[in-house]
């Protein structure tokens, strides 16, 4: 099986064995390596490579998934290589329209701008609400506010998107 | 290493679930308090004292005591377990109180009974305290512990209790209203000659005001909530300038945070360290101070570590302000536990800034310095005994640290992070306490404050309570929603924080700065963690794994696989 890992904007081609657990050889852009591969319970991997011991845990969240590992934690996608999908997204990212989405789940407190303004990049639009704090959701950038998707009240969740700049 | 949810371990044939209307028929709750009605005597406490040097203070005979079987927690999250907990210890049955949020919460599953108050918003549940009394007298509850925030400074609820004949574990409504109100505590110490920072002594009526007094005392200047806590309502003025909107925004989020938008002003200390004297007193006439908490380490007057004893108190300047917050309480009429807080300056001068008229947050840090249980202490003086224990058997032994582990992302503004817990892995080993309310598989609800849990590590100095955090900190996975445990690595692999240079604007000033290379990460870490998920992947897809047989096939792959390399 061949997967593609794409971290921090750099796609890496891991090909691993049928069997997937016990001593098992792998590669990682080509290069093998000998892993003893444990799952403990869905999410709790352990890894002994060389006698070097690694506990890998996967970590969902409601809008990515990551790898804890070292400490550190390793958010990461899946390249599906029969789609240009990820590369073509990246291009057109100068211009157009910006979504502003909720960095988290929360309350719509207050809308400071309607739709048809003109704003300033940094220009607060609207205020969400989550744990008694109240946090700014701010223009990406300076431009049109084409649509508020919500209103005063709402529920929102991690990544809805609040507004539309452009 | 894995724990599994604490509920799973339950004896959930004491559960008792009903609502609060059905209390009265329910005739199990008898039971319960039969079950819990032995005596327990004062001896079990003194274990936690040397035997030498312990000696219980004078009672007073005109102190009736009044033994408490039932307590009702009016709170939630950690400390309404850390509450409980005690209770049980000491054979006391408990009444938890629950919003809809909090169905599931933990404390609602360690309880004996449980009683819904209302929907999640704690203005329509935790804040109802006349629900809470009704259920409290529909139980045959004796006391009501208010752990911190929520109803715990309210002196009306207080007065309710007193009025309902139960007992309320904190001090007399009195008290609190002389010393909860901020501007009426400053005017307290003025008369106990207690060195304070300047600043207006009663609540401003108008901008006007605000522009007035801050003249006086010159900018820089602070604007605090009369009513509050935990940084709510406050905002530093450099200029004035900027007055007007910070009058403003800091009153409308003190009258959403407390209900009352009252605020005043303070001359800002520059570089000031946060230190509070922990007190316990009795209704004896007897009052001790437990040594001091350093609670420099703040965002946005938001305390995110803290520790005891401070890295900069000697014994003189411990006695000096454990004596002045003794003073104090005592000329207040105030009982139970409660918390002076001072600012100190770089020469060691320090200012009363207020008094926490509650348990607060932190006091675990105290508890293991000390070798005392603050919560069975305050059961005991809420039943009128005397304290067991005088001045001269308080030592502080070791140091203790505290972070507050939050669902917040500090990668992202700090943007708080409810949701749904997905994997928790919790430290284990020695010197270490986890305060903690939360399960995997429980939904951190985003009505309530952000922190999850409260991690404390001991050790005999500074510098291995720092190192053993740092470890314990390596064990912790709380997976699903975002954390600032990893925030913590940095603070305590700083060396500032690590050579204790730190005041109240530390944190900002590291927040500032560019993270280091020590946080850079090897090409080879992430190759590790790619080839993790793509295990991770190809373990958890579906289709791969439809038939059963497949695994047990493929653990004979595996062996034959292995048997063949050997070969």
């Amino acid at each position: 099986m061949t997967l593609y890992v794409q971290i921090d904007g750099r796609t890496r081609r891991i090909e691993l064995p049928a069997a997937l657990t016990g001593s098992l050889e792998c590669t990682i852009d080509g290069e093998a390596m000998q892993v003893d591969v444990h799952l403990l319970e869905p999410g709790v991997m352990s890894l002994v490579i060389n006698g070097r011991a690694f506990r890998c845990i996967l970590d969902e969240g409601p809008t990515e998934r990551a790898v804890l590992l070292d400490g550190k934690r390793f958010v990461y996608t899946l390249d599906d290589p029969r789609s240009l999908r990820s590369r073509r997204g990246a291009a057109d990212d100068a211009g157009g329209p910006k979504p502003i989405k909720a960095p988290m789940p929360g309350r719509v407190v207050r809308i400071l701008a309607a739709a048809g303004d003109a704003v300033e990049a940094q220009q607060g639009i609207l205020v969400i609400e989550a744990m008694k704090m109240q946090n700014e959701m701010k223009s990406p950038k300076a431009g049109r506010v084409v649509r508020i998707a919500v209103s005063v009240g709402d529920t929102v969740q991690a990544g809805q998107v609040l507004a539309v700049i452009e | 290493m894995l724990l599994r949810p604490a509920w799973r371990c339950l004896r959930s044939n004491r559960i008792v679930f009903c609502n609060p209307g059905e209390v009265s028929h329910a005739g199990d709750l008898f039971f319960l308090n039969s079950m819990h009605d032995h005596h327990i005597s004062r001896a079990g406490y003194n274990r936690t004292v040397s035997k030498s040097s312990q000696s219980a203070a004078k009672p007073n005979a005109a102190v009736a005591v009044r033994p408490i079987r039932k307590v009702l927690i009016a709170n939630r999250g950690e400390i309404a377990l850390r509450i409980i907990r005690a209770c049980r210890e000491k054979g006391i049955a408990t009444v938890a109180v629950y919003s809809d949020a909090d169905r599931a919460a933990l404390h609602v599953l360690h309880a004996d009974e449980t009683y819904r108050l209302g929907p999640a918003p704690a203005s329509e549940s935790y804040l109802r305290g006349d629900l809470i009394l009704d259920i409290a007298r529909k139980t045959g509850t004796d006391a009501i512990h208010p752990g911190y925030g929520f109803l715990s400074e309210n002196a009306a609820f207080a007065e309710a209790c007193e009025a309902a004949k139960i007992i309320f574990i904190g001090p007399p409504a009195s008290a609190m209203r002389m010393l909860g109100s901020k501007t009426k505590a400053r005017q307290a110490a003025d008369a106990a000659g207690m060195p304070r920072v300047p600043g207006s002594v009663k609540g401003l009526a108008s901008i006007e005001e605000a522009h007035t007094v801050a003249r006086e005392i010159g900018y820089p200047v602070m604007l605090k909530a009369a009513a509050g806590g935990g940084g709510k309502g406050m905002r530093a003025i450099a200029a004035e300038s900027e007055m007007a909107e910070a009058f403003t925004s800091a009153s409308s989020e003190a009258e959403r945070s407390f209900g009352s938008g009252e605020v005043y002003l303070e001359k800002l200390i520059l570089q000031p360290r946060h230190i509070e004297v922990q007190l316990i007193a009795d209704h004896h006439g007897h009052c001790l101070y437990l040594g001091e908490r350093e609670c420099s380490v703040q965002r946005r007057h938001q305390k995110v570590i803290e520790e005891a004893p401070s890295a900069v108190v000697g014994e003189d300047l411990r006695r000096r302000m454990g004596e002045a917050a003794v003073t104090l309480a005592l000329a207040a009429g105030y009982t139970n536990a409660g918390t002076i807080e001072f600012l100190v300056d770089a020469e060691q001068n320090f200012y009363f800034l207020e008094m926490n008229t509650r348990l607060q947050v932190e006091h675990p840090v105290t508890e293991l310095v000390t070798g005392l249980d603050l919560v069975h202490l305050q059961l005991l003086v809420a039943e009128g005994h005397a304290l067991p224990i005088t001045q001269k058997d308080v030592h502080l032994r070791g140091h203790a640290i505290e972070c507050r582990i939050y669902a917040e992302d500090p990668d992202n503004n700090f943007f708080p992070s409810p949701g749904l817990i997905t994997k928790l892995i919790q430290p284990g080993g020695p010197g270490l306490r986890e305060d903690c309310a939360v399960y995997e598989g429980w939904r951190v609800p985003l009505d309530y404050d952000p922190m999850l849990s409260k991690l404390i590590a001991y050790a005999p100095t500074r510098e291995m309570a720092i190192d053993r955090m740092l470890r314990a900190l390596d064990e912790y996975v709380i997976g699903g929603i975002a954390t600032n445990i990893n925030f913590f690595r940095r603070i305590l692999t700083d060396a500032d924080f690590r050579a204790a240079r730190i005041d109240t604007g530390y944190l900002d000033r590291l927040l500032a700065k560019p993270k280091t290379a020590a946080t850079e990460i090897s090409a080879d870490t992430v190759n590790l963690a790619a080839l993790a998920a793509a295990l991770f992947e190809a373990t958890a897809a579906p289709v791969a794994s439809a038939q059963p047989a497949d695994t047990l096939e493929s653990e004979w792959k595996v062996t034959a696989r292995k048997e063949s390399l050997r070969a």
